[in-house]
């Protein structure tokens, strides 16, 4: 008989990843194993019985050392459920009273959230070059330039809050 | 050798660090030095794959530390000279200050 599977959406932010992981917990708590990851914030779970999972997120992507990185992680007795836009998806069993970490020290971690920010750098000043990039009135795509001014805008606004938001969190766990 | 400058940029290493340079006396891969480092430190100190995977890729681009095989997708480290002579330094430091301890039972 085949697995009863189910869908969620679900979104978090990158400076709130405990907070996945938490949940992702929770669903193994109540028997739904995450099973696949689609786009951002769609979760695949598979029914089964309800274990005691935590789970925990990486972001890496650096390409070069990917299969020694699994291998590592595997030897370490984490599993690899999944990978979305970097974010690496890892879950273990939880033993005794102990809680399994891959990050043992904070000034790793704070590595961690430092590098979700690289590719934010990275791409902002194209970002603010379309956002900023004079339009003649005359122009017959003005509407389309006025839009997609509109939506990059929205876009730095959003990159800028998530900068001082993971900076932040860099900042607490340097402390 | 290390320099004083560069002595300067380490020292004092972190635990986690520490245990990492020890383990790797002689060629160790990723799992290894983990099993080793709670093996030498009586379970006082673990260090996860993330930490350890960070880790590596830093004291390797540092040059404290050198790729020495790979088999199975694992990559062996062991220690340079350099990372070496950090070493020695952080733990004379360390032996020092423990040597101190006993201000504390008031000998």
């Amino acid at each position: 008989m085949e697995n009863q599977t189910i869908r969620k959406y679900k979104l978090f932010f990158a400076w709130n990843d405990d907070k996945e992981e938490a949940w992702l917990s929770k669903m193994a708590r109540e028997g739904w194993h995450l099973q696949s990851l689609g786009f951002p914030g769609s979760f695949t779970f598979t029914a089964g019985e309800p274990r005691e999972d935590v789970y925990r997120l990486d972001f890496i992507i650096n390409r070069k050392d990917y299969q020694q990185y699994l291998q590592l992680f595997r030897d370490a007795g984490w599993e690899h459920v999944g990978e979305v836009g970097g974010w690496q998806y890892f879950r273990t069993r939880k033993q005794g009273n102990q809680m399994p970490e891959i990050y043992t020290d904070n000034a790793s971690k704070a590595q961690k959230y430092a590098r979700v920010i690289m590719p934010l750098i990275i791409f902002l000043p194209i970002f603010i070059n379309l956002a900023t990039r004079p339009v003649s009135m005359e122009s017959r795509y003005y509407d389309f330039y006025s839009i997609t001014k509109l939506v990059m805008s929205f876009i730095i606004m959003l990159y800028t809050y998530a900068m001082v938001r993971l900076l932040v969190r860099i900042n607490r766990l340097k402390k | 050798m290390a320099n004083d400058k560069e002595l300067f940029k380490y020292l004092p290493l972190t635990e986690a660090t520490c245990y990492i340079l020890l383990a790797l006396i002689e060629p160790l891969h990723g799992y290894g030095v983990m099993q080793k480092i709670e093996q030498l430190s009586k379970g006082t100190v673990i260090v996860g794959p993330g930490t350890l995977y960070g880790a590596f890729s830093t004291l390797e681009k540092d040059g404290l530390i050198i790729k020495v095989g790979e088999e199975d997708r694992r990559k062996s480290y062991t220690l340079t000279s350099k990372g070496k002579s950090i070493l020695q330094e952080h733990l004379r430091r360390v032996e020092i200050l423990t040597g101190n301890a006993k201000l504390l039972k008031g000998e």
